[in-house]
């Protein structure tokens, strides 16, 4: 089947830099893909890309194996939410009713229901919203479109950490039941962790690590403890980081741990904390500009994988 | 999430949640013949994907501890406590044994009185379950 | 087809905006100029005429501004092409430019027949233009709220291009054409023939001609939404 979104060599370049460059990636339909990043790291350039907002500078995208720009049939199956999205005057309702028309699988009761779960007032024109009601209306408006191809760019702009544990409950609820292609750009990785099964990371316009967010975890620990034991234990090991105080040493090591390897970092006193999704990322994103996909992270993740 | 119902970033979740299911298998809190919560439950309460969830209890049900009925769910397949338990008793050394010998060495505690701190020790867990608090 | 109904459908959301508010303000007016020419002691001039129907005709422009200008972004974040978002729109213009301008041809013939409403008011008649036959009155009415409809699209895309800077800079364009074919004009000593060509134009010619502009404007209008991002 048609991936959902499939891209090749996409640029996009404004006066004097690169917002992307020569992205290339796949999305398969029905899954939930973390876009990662920094600030500035061209998350929402391309996602506006894929949206036909946004025009590419060279490159091909494909959203259903069609390209999206100016393209009604593909666009209605698709739907981006924004945090900086410009409402006409308008009431809540108003904009729900709007895109209650254009979206075939919209739900009323989905919305109403997320409706009371934010506590958003219906008759309240946008203009006067908060920047989490904001939020919230754009989380209400992009689940209860149901499109085929769901894209957030960071919605939780303003949303307290409880509304945000909402949204993702009501996501994951919601695509349990109504399975789609989902692609959410966030900053907040940890928080988000558990909802993603492929993770996209770019920097700087390019993507820097693609892959299951599964085959990430565990993948590299970090190992402090009493310096001998802690280069005892690492011995052999790729190494990222290594810092040291004293007769105390801290080591970022990668390798995936069995059984055996805890037994043995117990035994010889050894704290054994391993990487976040944030902080792989962080990791990745931080890589010199040169290197693209390839690098110890593929490998590794590569290594997990056929093991 | 932070709150994944105590899943963590140390493994993958899916290797994880087949952990989980299959030492509430061994412990006996899920019984043979039992239920087992659908993938859909499962996302829900760890807060993981879906997906995540449907591969965790796929690896369980390769391995033979879950059966697939159609239409109904899954269950805990007859003989998968026995199976389970018999594995753990053949990591017990490893996993125990092993590291509590090594540090025993550590400290200097000799054989003999490592033997006899584990009799100490027997005894305390009798009279724990002779009170009726049991695993 | 069903996305160009569901931009209609988009602007329509709010009817009293698109539809109520230009009459309110219309009524509103009319009563005014009314009550005026109740209060004033008869003056020799036997007919009064106002100009206060433009009022109709600078709404018209108003909200041109605002289908663009203001609704473009949530219209595309919809899921709706560029094209199809301007064709929808210009759709509903001229469906509502139609309407309103049968509304105007009628309230025209209610004033001939009760003599300018008992006071010789002459708020729906404008010499030379509104003046004539009621489907020339409607035609070009029509036009005339076509056109300013289109011309308040056009800048409601140019500012969500570019904006105000680019107003700024679409107005002066626009002034400078109009300086340069004068001083064309007046270069080629043409203006008596200019003079001639205008003073015997019909009211009917007048509407074709601003029939074509109103077509220019249009293209134009299309021509710069291909490439708006929002």
């Amino acid at each position: 089947m048609t991936p959902a979104i499939s891209v090749a060599g996409l640029t996009r370049g404004y006066r004097g830099h690169l917002a992307l460059d020569r992205v290339t990636f796949d999305v398969e339909r029905g899954s939930i893909t973390g876009l990662l990043g920094r600030n500035g790291a061209g998350k929402t350039t391309l996602l506006r890309i894929l949206a036909g907002q946004e025009f590419p500078s060279a490159g091909q995208v494909r959203v259903f194996g069609a390209s999206p720009a100016e393209n009604d049939q593909v666009l209605r199956r698709m739907v981006l939410i924004r945090e900086d999205q410009v409402y006409p005057d308008f009431k809540v309702r108003h904009a729900l009713a709007a895109a209650s028309w254009c979206y075939p699988g919209w739900s009323s009761e989905l919305a109403s229901s997320l409706l009371a779960d934010f506590g958003l007032p219906p008759d309240r024109p946008v203009k006067k919203l908060s920047r989490g009601m904001r939020s919230a209306l754009g989380i209400v408006t992009g689940l209860a479109a149901r499109a085929e191809l769901t894209l957030f760019d960071e919605p939780y702009a303003g949303l307290d950490a409880v509304a945000r544990q909402t949204f993702y409950d009501r996501l994951l609820a919601d695509y349990a039941e109504h399975p789609r292609t989902i692609l959410l750009s966030t900053h907040l990785i940890d928080e988000a962790a558990g909802l993603l099964e492929r993770v996209i990371v770019m920097d700087r316009g390019r993507v820097v690590l693609a892959a299951a967010a599964d085959d990430l975890r565990g993948i590299a620990t970090t190992v402090s403890g009493p310096v001998l034991a802690v280069d005892d234990f690492t011995a052999g090991h790729e190494v990222w980081e290594r810092r040291q105080i004293a007769s105390q040493a801290s080591v970022v090591m990668v390798g995936p741990l069995g059984e055996g390897d805890w037994a043995r970092a117990r035994s010889l006193r050894l704290d054994l904390e391993p990487l976040t999704l944030q902080q792989l990322v962080v990791h990745a994103a931080a890589q010199p500009a040169e290197t693209t996909n390839a690098g110890s992270f593929a490998a590794a993740a590569m290594e997990r994988t056929s093991a | 999430m932070r709150e994944m119902a105590g899943l963590d970033e140390g493994a993958p979740l899916f290797a994880q949640l087949a952990g989980r299911l299959a030492e509430e298998i061994a412990d006996g809190g899920l019984a043979e013949g039992d239920r087992v919560p659908s993938t859909n439950e499962l996302a829900a309460y760890y807060r993981i994907n879906p997906a995540t969830a449907a591969k965790g209890i796929n690896v369980l049900i390769d391995d033979g501890l879950l059966e697939k009925r159609r239409g109904i769910g899954m269950f805990v397949a007859a003989g998968a406590r026995r199976r389970l338990l018999e594995e753990r008793r053949q990591q017990f050394t490893e996993r125990y044994v092993e590291p509590l010998v090594a540090e025993a060495a550590r400290l200097g505690i000799d054989t003999d009185e490592l033997v006899g701190l584990i009799r100490a020790a027997s005894h305390a867990e009798a009279s724990y379950t002779q009170e009726g608090i049991t695993l | 087809m069903r996305t160009l109904v569901n931009v209609a459908r988009y602007h329509l959301t709010q009817p009293l905006i698109f539809v109520g508010m230009v009459w309110a303000i219309m009524a509103f007016s009319f009563a005014v100029n009314l009550a005026i020419f109740r209060l004033v002691p008869a003056t020799s001039p036997p007919a009064h005429y106002t100009g206060a129907v433009s009022i109709i005709y600078v709404f018209f422009f108003i909200m041109g501004v605002f289908a663009t200008g203001r609704s473009l972004p949530f219209g595309l974040a919809l899921g709706v092409s560029r094209r199809s978002y301007y064709t929808g729109t210009a759709l509903l213009a001229v469906a509502l430019a139609a309407a309103d301008a049968v509304a105007l041809t009628a309230l025209q013939a209610i004033e001939r027949a009760t003599n300018g409403w008992g006071e010789e008011l002459h708020f729906f008649r404008v010499p030379y233009l509104l003046d004539g036959p009621w489907y020339l009155t409607w035609l070009t009415s029509f036009v005339g709220l076509a056109l300013l409809f289109a011309y308040g699209m056009w800048f409601g895309i140019v500012y969500r291009r570019w904006s105000i800077p680019g107003n700024v800079t679409f107005i002066a364009a626009q002034v400078t054409v109009v300086l340069a074919a004068a001083l064309l004009i007046s270069w080629l000593h043409g203006w008596t023939g200019v003079g001639r060509f205008f003073t015997a134009l019909s009211a009917a010619g007048l509407t074709g001609l601003l029939a074509a502009l109103t077509a220019a404007l249009l293209v134009g209008g299309y021509a710069t939404v291909r490439r708006v991002t929002v």
